[in-house]
């Protein structure tokens, strides 16, 4: 669809930082560095570019690399996850919603617009603390429970977010002529979904898609910065959460995974934008 | 002016489509419809190519489509091929309509943008399993031929490379590749540029000729239908005015509006400009059609009857029918 | 007979990814005092690019404009964008093809007829209103008090072009430009139109261009007819003689080409062959020699210039029709 030399200098950047965040996700565990859990006693609250620490350490002694790149593998897996089958789901419901019309719209755009009032936030915050909280405080919670209950959560909020999106698209396609056409030639429905509808309104996803992610990696960090999302500090949040008391001595502790945050949202926001630019554009050309 | 009337049909073994009594209404809020098509009947014969003219509004693209099931009418028949076509169960409709193709007004937007000229011709081929791969790539060669178009130059290009003369060839040839017995034109000519217009229209008569095809024709152009035309019938407000031959309605209309519609042509000789009455006004609402005659708010020759009775087709002369209470002798 | 609006040598270019897009090229055109010129072309000719550009309509760091305008003694090309504004509305007019894009949708009528009354003759509001209830009148809308009243959408095709023609005389302009008015509207309601628009033009003493595609448009409703091919004049003349005496190939390959109620049914149309030739990259001789059936060498080589004919017919050919070889 579009060579990267032709994009314009900052988004072949935010390209690159995303190639390196994947991997991070991919390959971060077969990375020569020691997991993020290990405490390097002697070096407590190193500042970054000191000997064996690139990105220093914070004062218990964790080094900030490894932390970082647990964290891009936790929001990596868990944006991708939510995406994908908010995304899913969602255009499955959406398209099927313009096409049948009638009364199956009707309930499922009434559905959308529900699911689009409750705020992300707070319907994470009441999920984790039913599914993945333990009534005796104490006791540990598994990370993958969290995980999981945060990834249903996030897709729920963005099944009719990307559901709408995928409707709308679908409601302008299905009125072209090709598709008439293609009913003409006795083309069954599933089969003019599938080829024709498809097809043309994945681009639009796509791009939404990619804005959605950024939505989603804050949400995590969020979540994680209260004690809702992922605990003791494997992710972004929680590095931040973490890294709030040393402001005063080790501000690096705070920047880094600040900054890795901030960057990889950018760089989502760019492609997207850059994506729904070049659809506009190839749109007004039909 | 009719509704319905069938005295122009001329129910002969030779008729590939014979529509009876087709009557489409849109339900609009809520207690408002819109009469698209009132109690309409037509025939055609097979080699007739049938030209349906009228302004917007007056239902013809609307008749296309509900011949075609697409969706379907809210009551009437539609014969093709001796099978009622509204009676059909979906399956058996699907295959039906491959005899029956179309070909419409927006030459780009009638292809798919991601499709290639290959699979946009194969497409049918394919859903119906006609062939072998060599086959089928062989008879796409030969139609993209009778278009007039190179197939190495278009065949892994796509829609949004070609002009809308070029897209319309690919769309004719896309329509071809079923063999159908019948063709529908809905307003084929209207997007193109004036010099592109001769070109496809010469198109589509030599495929007439070559295939055997017959015609349905949807336009508003008068100049367009008497060049590519057999028989011409004249819509208005989803009702009939007038059945003809080209030659004779053109010369001898014997509705009002036909001759409204005739004398608004602006004709391309300034030796030659009809300055007369010109029809005032604008077409009523088709949620509220006048009673009995449709045409008579603006009509010069309406009277009382026209309002209380709606006027049946007759035939005035041979070939020529007209629904209208005082035709124009 | 003196010249209300003079285009002298003026050329268009677009700045585009694919290099410099030539839209107009050198067009020469004299529009006189209370005649109406229509502007013939197929689309990609430059029509409506040259009426923008002469109007100043055409904005940008893409664009280029070079030549004169010159209208009633004015040169517009010498004058800065607010000083040719002041010309829009009494100097200057305009309507458009599609009436529903051309008015604000979600403004009523009577706001957007008297807007042009009250900044440009600075009449009260009430004042306005009741003009603007007369223009829609002398435009022969029915009901015009409801009609002022109602948003764009409530009228027909037909209704919101008269809304814009009102629009455009409000302020009693010496000239009118219309592009392709009628095209998007009902023969019977265009045949309404430009039977309005002579009447104004007589009632007003109005010059107008009109810019279409239709030569049965320009047949009947203008004194002087231009035709453009490939950005270029390539024939100007009376409408009378034009038709009557075609010397432009492409004029009569366009003429042959149409279908047309006034000849027999099933006559085969003569086409032209081949397409527009690429405004990026246009060609050294004749932009149409590759479709001319005249066409000889010369005309593959040599740019034509134009020609005037002492009887006032100009025309861009090596080889005329009718001159003898």
């Amino acid at each position: 669809m579009f060579k990267f030399k032709e994009l314009s200098k900052p988004t072949q950047l935010c390209v690159a930082w995303l190639g390196l965040m994947m991997f991070f996700a991919l390959f971060g565990p077969f990375l020569p560095i020691e997991n993020w859990t290990f405490v390097y006693e002697d070096d407590l609250g190193v500042t970054p570019f000191s000997p064996g620490h690139i990105l220093g350490t914070d004062n218990n002694g964790y080094d900030l690399l490894s932390s970082v790149i647990s964290g891009t593998r936790m929001s990596v897996f868990i944006a991708v996850t939510a995406v994908g089958l908010g995304g899913l789901i969602g255009s499955a419901l959406g398209i099927t919603a313009a096409f049948v019309r009638g009364k199956v719209d009707l309930v499922l755009s009434t559905a959308f617009n529900v699911g689009l009032a409750i705020p992300n936030l707070v319907l994470a915050l009441a999920l984790v603390s039913v599914l993945a909280t333990n009534v005796d405080m104490t006791e540990v919670v598994p990370i993958w429970r969290r995980v999981v209950v945060l990834v249903i959560s996030l897709t729920i909020v963005l099944i009719p977010i990307l559901g709408r999106i995928a409707r709308g698209a679908t409601l302008t396609w299905s009125g072209r002529e090709f598709v008439t056409a293609a009913r003409s030639m006795g083309m069954r429905d599933m089969q003019i979904i599938r080829k024709h509808i498809v097809p043309n309104v994945l681009p639009a996803l796509i791009a939404v898609a990619f804005l959605a992610f950024g939505v989603v990696i804050i949400a995590e960090a969020s979540l994680s910065l209260l004690g809702v999302g992922i605990p003791d500090g494997g992710s972004w949040g929680g590095m931040i959460a973490r890294g709030r008391n040393d402001l005063e001595y080790s501000p690096h502790v705070l920047y880094i995974p600040v900054i890795f945050l901030a960057i990889t949202v950018i760089s989502t926001n760019q492609i997207g934008e850059v994506l729904r630019g070049r659809l506009d554009g190839r749109e007004s050309k039909v | 002016m009719a509704g319905s009337g069938t005295a122009h049909m001329r129910n002969t073994v030779d008729s590939v489509l014979t529509v009876r009594d087709l009557t489409v209404e849109f339900r609009v809020g809520k207690n408002k419809t819109v009469k698209a098509v009132s109690g309409l009947s037509l025939d055609v014969v097979k080699g007739e190519t049938l030209a349906i003219v009228g302004e917007s509004g007056c239902g013809k693209t609307t008749l296309a489509r509900a011949i075609l099931q697409l969706p379907p009418p809210n009551s009437g028949e539609v014969i093709f091929d001796g099978t009622d076509m509204t009676l059909l169960p979906k399956e058996n409709l699907r295959s039906a309509r491959t005899s029956m193709q179309m070909i419409f007004q927006d030459p780009i937007s009638s292809l798919n943008p991601r499709m290639t000229v290959h699979q946009l011709i194969d497409e049918p081929l394919e859903i119906w399993d006609r062939g072998t791969r060599a086959e089928r790539d062989e008879r796409i060669n030969k139609l993209l031929f009778s278009v007039g178009l190179e197939p190495d130059l278009v065949l892994n290009r796509r829609s949004y490379e070609f002009s809308g003369g070029q897209c319309q060839r690919i769309s004719i040839a896309r329509a071809l590749a079923l063999d159908p017995r019948m063709l529908i034109c809905d307003e084929p000519v209207s997007a193109l540029d004036v010099s592109i217009q001769a070109q496809i229209l010469n198109l589509l008569l030599f495929m007439k000729e070559t295939y055997g095809l017959t015609m349905l024709f949807i336009s508003h152009d008068l100049a367009v239908v008497k060049a590519i035309s057999t028989r011409v019938m004249v819509m208005y407000l989803g009702k009939i005015c007038e059945v003809a031959p080209p030659d004779v309605l053109y010369s001898q209309p014997a509705h009002h509006y036909t001759r409204a519609l005739l004398n608004s042509v602006p004709i391309p000789d300034p030796t030659k400009q009809i300055r007369t009455e010109l029809l005032q006004g604008e077409p009523p609402s088709p949620m509220n059609p006048p009673s009995g005659c449709r045409f008579r708010t603006r009509c010069v020759g309406a009277s009382a009857l026209c309002a209380e009775q709606e006027p049946q087709l007759r035939e005035v002369s041979p070939g020529q029918f007209v629904a209208c209470h005082h035709p124009i002798v | 007979m003196s010249s209300l609006l003079s285009i002298k040598n003026m050329s268009v270019n677009f700045d585009t990814p694919r290099g410099s897009l030539e839209a107009v090229r050198g067009v020469d055109i004299e529009i006189p005092a209370g005649m109406s010129v229509g502007v013939v072309g197929e689309s990609g000719s430059g029509k409506t690019v040259m009426c923008r550009a002469a109007m100043g309509l055409l904005q940008g760091s893409t664009v280029n404009r070079t030549g004169t305008v010159i209208f009633d003694g004015n040169e517009l090309t010498a004058m800065s964008k607010e000083q040719v504004r002041e010309l829009f509305g009494s100097g200057m007019a305009m309507i458009f093809q599609d009436p529903l894009t051309a008015l604000n949708p979600v403004r009523r009528i009577g706001a957007q007829v008297s807007e042009g009354l009250r900044i440009r003759l600075g009449m009260s509001k009430s004042d306005a209103m009741a003009r603007s209830k007369e223009l829609l009148e002398l435009v022969r809308i029915p009901n015009a008090a409801a009609v002022l009243k109602s948003f764009p959408y409530q009228l027909s095709g037909g209704m919101r072009q008269r809304v814009m023609i009102a629009i455009a005389i409000a302020c009693n302009p010496k000239l009118l430009f219309a592009d392709e008015p009628t095209t998007a509207l009902d023969v019977t309601v265009q045949a309404q139109i430009l039977q309005l628009l002579r009447e104004l033009r007589e009632d007003l003493k109005m010059s107008m261009v009109l810019v279409t595609h239709d030569l049965g448009v320009v047949a009947g409703n203008t004194d002087y007819v231009a035709v453009m091919y490939a950005g270029e004049v390539v024939e100007y003349a009376p409408t009378k003689k034009l038709f009557a005496d075609m010397r432009m190939p492409y004029t009569e390959a366009l003429l042959d080409s149409i279908p047309r109620v006034d000849h027999k049914s099933g006559t085969r149309l003569s086409v032209i062959a081949g397409r527009l030739p690429d405004p990026t990259n246009r060609p050294a001789g004749c932009g149409f020699a590759p479709r001319c059936k005249y066409a000889q060498d010369k005309c593959t080589t040599d740019h034509p210039e134009l020609k005037t004919d002492p009887d006032g017919h100009i025309y861009r050919c090596w080889f005329p029709i009718g001159e003898a070889l």
